[in-house]
């Protein structure tokens, strides 16, 4: 076992713990609705039971247990929370002011570093981005930094949207590198460029490894930060995810060639061409975040970019997930469920478009054990929805992360309550609606 | 004849009139003129006018059999739902609309039975940047926004716009029928916008929907201070606010000129008096490509379309468009809408809005999902829900969704019938081109949508799509369905790209 897989049980215990600690002696019982599991069969008059954090029993005609907060669902929709699998959120709450976004160096700049930038380094629980997303349903997220003059961007964490103290679940998560034009931007400005660098870092990282004191004492050009090559260990031992945005058919094949040479594992992002590659993604079990709303000949490798996308790919087996690009839309996770239903409406059926807002994320994190479905144990992050999740007009009425109901104020929610009123009043706008 | 004078500039002014028409008018005025008519003969050609339209639209209409839609729920655009409703389609014009038993169609013609479709007028972008920021977007297209100075009131977003872009076509197989182009917001003054057709044309003229005024656009805080704060100015918002006064002060100066000139021709023209009539003609004034845009603005001709996310500056613009006697047409991109959505109302101003997008600057920070529901809620409001966005414009009707469902959860009443508008009436209003297209009414343009289900589902996408009577997207005929130069015969022909790609 490699040490940041250690540390990674580590954080989940604490995660744990935190969440017993909340939620203990909490038992909640939702009665009677339309419930998702995503891994079996649709209930329709199901049940829900949680406790102490958890997920307790999930089926139809239970018995809410003694001292439990029953809540009726009739009606309604209960299925997992949103885990949204990539994003910048946390690091990025005004994206045009370089305060109030730390999701990644700003190009041009030349800071020297990449790999080794580090999300939880940044990562703000307090952005009001995080109740107003979690209003949406959304429960869980990565949070992904963004790459600045260098190929790779840095190591994304898996955060809780509690926006709590505690909320970093799992540090170092994945490794995120730009390929395909945006690399090329960043290597001379020609794919070349990109793959034999990255390759370069990758050999680097390597022989670091081998003989860490040999290569740090060996003379050697100065390609690379020390912290970079460091960082990158976990993603050439194989143990670390690495997020490839990466858009064009032969780049992704490029890319399968040289996963499977170095033994990686890889996450593609964007993946506009994917579905053209669909079984060779299969055969090497590489997963897809893809925006299902993306359909334009945007650049020379999105050619073949398709509302189709999703559908063509879960039909060749390829597992995917959902994101916005803008801004890797931290600013409305809570839109993936309008990406899931066009996914829908362009043909990916609907259980595969929530398994994709849910387990399937949970799935390339190595999280499906803990989270993305409705199973005993599971930790119980469980949305409520008053209909349809994916349509445009519901909403979460009742959203739990960690098995603890959260509070669905927002800003965005105690603005509108300010401003519903534009009369002068008793006392201007600034006394009102704060609460 | 001052009056007579601004009239006529204004008619000059105004895109509206062709350069055909204008000649005439010329003429016709130099009728009612002897005096005048001797002059031409002399080779005078009459009072001199900028071109009135020196791009004018070469669009026509496709041709178009009659079709009855029948069956179908119908949101007319005016605030009107008929269940079970009916619109006949001919000669290009919608004919008749209401409920199916109560139109009556002639012998033979082609009948749709739209059970279970929903059929709404062609949806209207009224902030779009298409062929401008065009599909591949590399440098080479990049036309969309003129930075080289804070007043670029000269540029045309037509000369811009590249009618081959990929972007139009999935546009209209999302049920988009006419968009308002707009130069970019990094100046203060951005430029003159285009109306177009969505229908595909060789050329940007084949596109420009017949007779529509132009637009100006004109930006509010971050970005113009933002670009201009290191190379000149403005670097602040008072920065911005001087550089809009100062150019309204020279543009007044310049109708002035111009029609002071107009008065003077005129009377000099009508002149009885031999002494008079043997001076040459008073001489025209120079033409300025700025000043006359901004001029037509001053005189109501070209409508101002002002990117303006908050709220405190919005209602700043106001008082200097009383300041210069001139009309704000829309407020775009107005996140804080709902903050002096009851000042928009009073004044008459649109404000164009999105239904969630938010903070990626600060003047973007503070949107709210009822923004656009707030706004409607204010007696005669005008809320429109805009795209800036080449996949935004491709869901115009699940954006107004949103914004109708979080309307509703707060109690404003506000059901399909009435979202519809802020995609097609509303905008068609803004853009002045309510009397033509924008709703289903006898008369109007067949701008017709017909969705396979009700608009407000994520699931429902448009079927089949008309302008002017003219089927130009059927999503069950790829032989309907328009691709664009750039994409054909791309990645060994195995793909053909396409409206509903």
């Amino acid at each position: 076992m490699s040490a940041s897989t250690m540390k990674n049980l580590t954080c989940i215990g604490i995660a744990g713990l935190v969440a017993l600690s909340t939620a203990a002696a909490q038992t909640t019982a939702i009665m009677n609705g339309e419930v998702h599991t995503i891994t079996g069969a649709v209930i329709e008059n199901g049940d829900v039971i949680i406790r102490d954090g958890r997920i307790a029993q999930v089926g139809a005609d239970l018995t809410a247990p003694a001292g439990a907060t029953v809540i009726d669902a009739s009606g309604k929709v209960v299925m997992p929370g949103i885990f949204a699998p990539i994003s910048t959120i946390g690091l990025e709450e005004i994206g045009s002011d370089a305060e109030a976004n730390d999701a990644g160096p700003k190009s041009g700049e030349g800071f020297p570093l990449s790999a080794a930038l580090n999300a939880v380094d940044a990562y703000n629980p307090s952005s009001v981005l995080i109740p107003i997303n979690r209003a949406g349903g959304v429960t869980r997220a990565v949070s992904a930094p963004e790459a600045g003059d260098k190929l790779f961007a840095g190591r994304a964490a898996i955060i809780d949207m509690t926006g709590g103290v505690n909320s970093v679940m799992k540090p170092d998560a994945a490794q995120v590198v730009m390929m395909g034009y945006s690399g090329a931007r960043r290597s001379g400005d020609t794919r070349m460029g990109s793959w034999a660098t990255i390759r370069e870092y990758l050999d680097e990282a390597r022989s670091y490894a081998a003989n860490p004191n040999d290569y740090v004492r060996r003379t050697r050009e100065d390609r690379f930060a020390l912290s970079d090559l460091k960082a990158l260990q976990p993603v050439v031992d194989g143990t670390q995810p690495l997020m490839v945005f990466i858009n064009d058919a032969n780049d992704i094949l490029n890319l399968i060639r040289f996963k499977n040479a170095y033994r990686l594992r890889v996450i593609i992002v964007g993946g506009s061409e994917a579905w053209r590659v669909g079984p060779e993604l299969q055969a090497a079990n590489i997963p897809v975040i893809l925006d299902p709303m993306f359909n334009l000949p945007a650049q020379f490798e999105d050619l073949g970019a398709t509302l189709e996308n999703a559908a063509r790919l879960h039909e060749a087996g390829v597992k995917i997930a959902f994101y916005n690009p803008q801004g890797f839309g931290a600013y409305n996770l809570r839109l993936l469920t309008q990406h899931a239903g066009n996914a829908v409406a362009a043909g990916l059926p609907y259980e595969a478009a929530l398994a994709a807002l849910t387990i399937n994320s949970a799935e390339m994190y190595d999280l499906q054990s803990q989270l993305g479905s409705l199973e005993p144990g599971k930790i119980a992050d469980v949305v409520i929805w008053d209909g349809d999740p994916l349509e445009l007009t519901t909403e979460p009425e009742v959203v739990f992360i960690n098995g603890v109901r959260q509070d669905l104020n927002n800003r965005q929610v105690m603005l509108r309550e300010r401003y519903r009123d534009l009369s002068r009043g008793d006392l201007p706008h600034a006394y009102r609606g704060g609460e | 004849m001052k009056k007579l004078g601004t009239m006529a500039l204004a008619a000059l002014i105004l895109g509206a009139c062709s350069q055909q028409g204008g000649d005439e008018s010329a003429a016709d005025d130099a009728a009612s003129a002897p005096a005048a008519d001797a002059k031409s003969a002399d080779g005078d050609g009459g009072v001199v006018q900028p071109p009135l339209d020196p791009y004018p639209s070469t669009y026509e209409p496709y041709a178009a059999g009659a079709v009855l839609i029948t069956g179908a729920t119908v949101l007319t655009g005016t605030g009107e739902r008929i269940d079970d409703g009916a619109i006949l389609l001919q000669d290009g014009k919608i004919a008749a609309v209401g409920a199916a038993g109560a139109v009556i169609a002639p012998e033979g013609i082609t009948t749709i039975d739209a059970q279970g479709k929903w059929v709404t007028p062609g949806v209207v972008d009224i902030h779009s940047h298409l062929g401008d920021y065009p599909s591949p977007s590399t440098d080479s297209t990049s036309d969309g926004n003129e930075v080289t100075s804070p007043n670029t009131a000269h540029v045309w977003a037509e000369h811009s716009v590249w009618p081959q872009d990929a972007g139009f076509t999935r546009a209209l197989a999302a049920g988009v029928t006419s968009l308002q182009v707009l130069p970019g917001s990094a100046n203060l003054f951005g430029g003159r916008s285009v109306i177009l057709k969505n229908v595909p044309s060789r050329t940007v003229q084949g596109m420009k929907f017949p007779d529509a005024a132009y637009g100006l656009k004109m930006a509010c805080g971050e970005n113009p201070k933002r670009v201009y704060g290191d190379r000149g100015g403005p670097g602040t918002r008072m920065g911005n606010f001087a550089g809009y006064r100062a150019a309204w002060i020279e543009a007044a100066a310049y109708r002035k000129k111009w029609d002071d000139y107009a008065t003077k021709y005129e009377k000099w023209a009508a002149s009885d008096d031999d002494e008079e009539k043997e001076k040459d003609a008073p001489e025209a004034p120079g033409r300025d490509l700025k000043l006359e845009t901004l001029a037509g603005a001053l005189a109501g001709d070209i409508k101002i379309n002002m990117h303006c996310y908050r709220a405190d500056e919005m209602v700043q613009v106001i008082d200097m468009s009383r300041e210069f006697g001139y009309k704000v047409s829309t407020f775009h991109h107005a996140i804080e809408a709902y903050k002096v959505a009851d000042y928009l109302a009073e004044n008459g101003i649109c404000a164009a809005m999105w239904a969630d997008w938010w903070g990626f600057k600060l003047e973007a920070y503070d949107t709210v999902r009822e923004n656009a529901a707030l706004v409607h809620a204010q007696p005669d409001s005008c809320a429109i829900i805009h795209s800036d966005s080449d996949i935004g414009i491709q869901r115009l009707n699940q954006e107004a969704a949103k914004a109708m469902g979080s309307g509703r959860r707060i109690g404003i009443d506000v059901t399909p019938k009435d979202a519809i508008v802020w995609i097609t009436a509303n905008p068609a209003k803004a853009m002045g081109i309510d009397d033509q297209t924008g709703t289903l009414e006898s008369g109007k343009m067949a701008d017709v949508v017909i969705w396979n289900g009700n608009p407000f589902s994520v699931y429902a996408r448009a079927e089949q799509v008309f302008i002017d009577g003219a089927l130009l997207y059927d999503r069950d005929d790829p032989s309907r369905s328009p691709r664009m130069d750039f994409e054909i015969g791309q990645l060994e022909n195995d793909y053909t790209g396409g409206a509903g790609q």
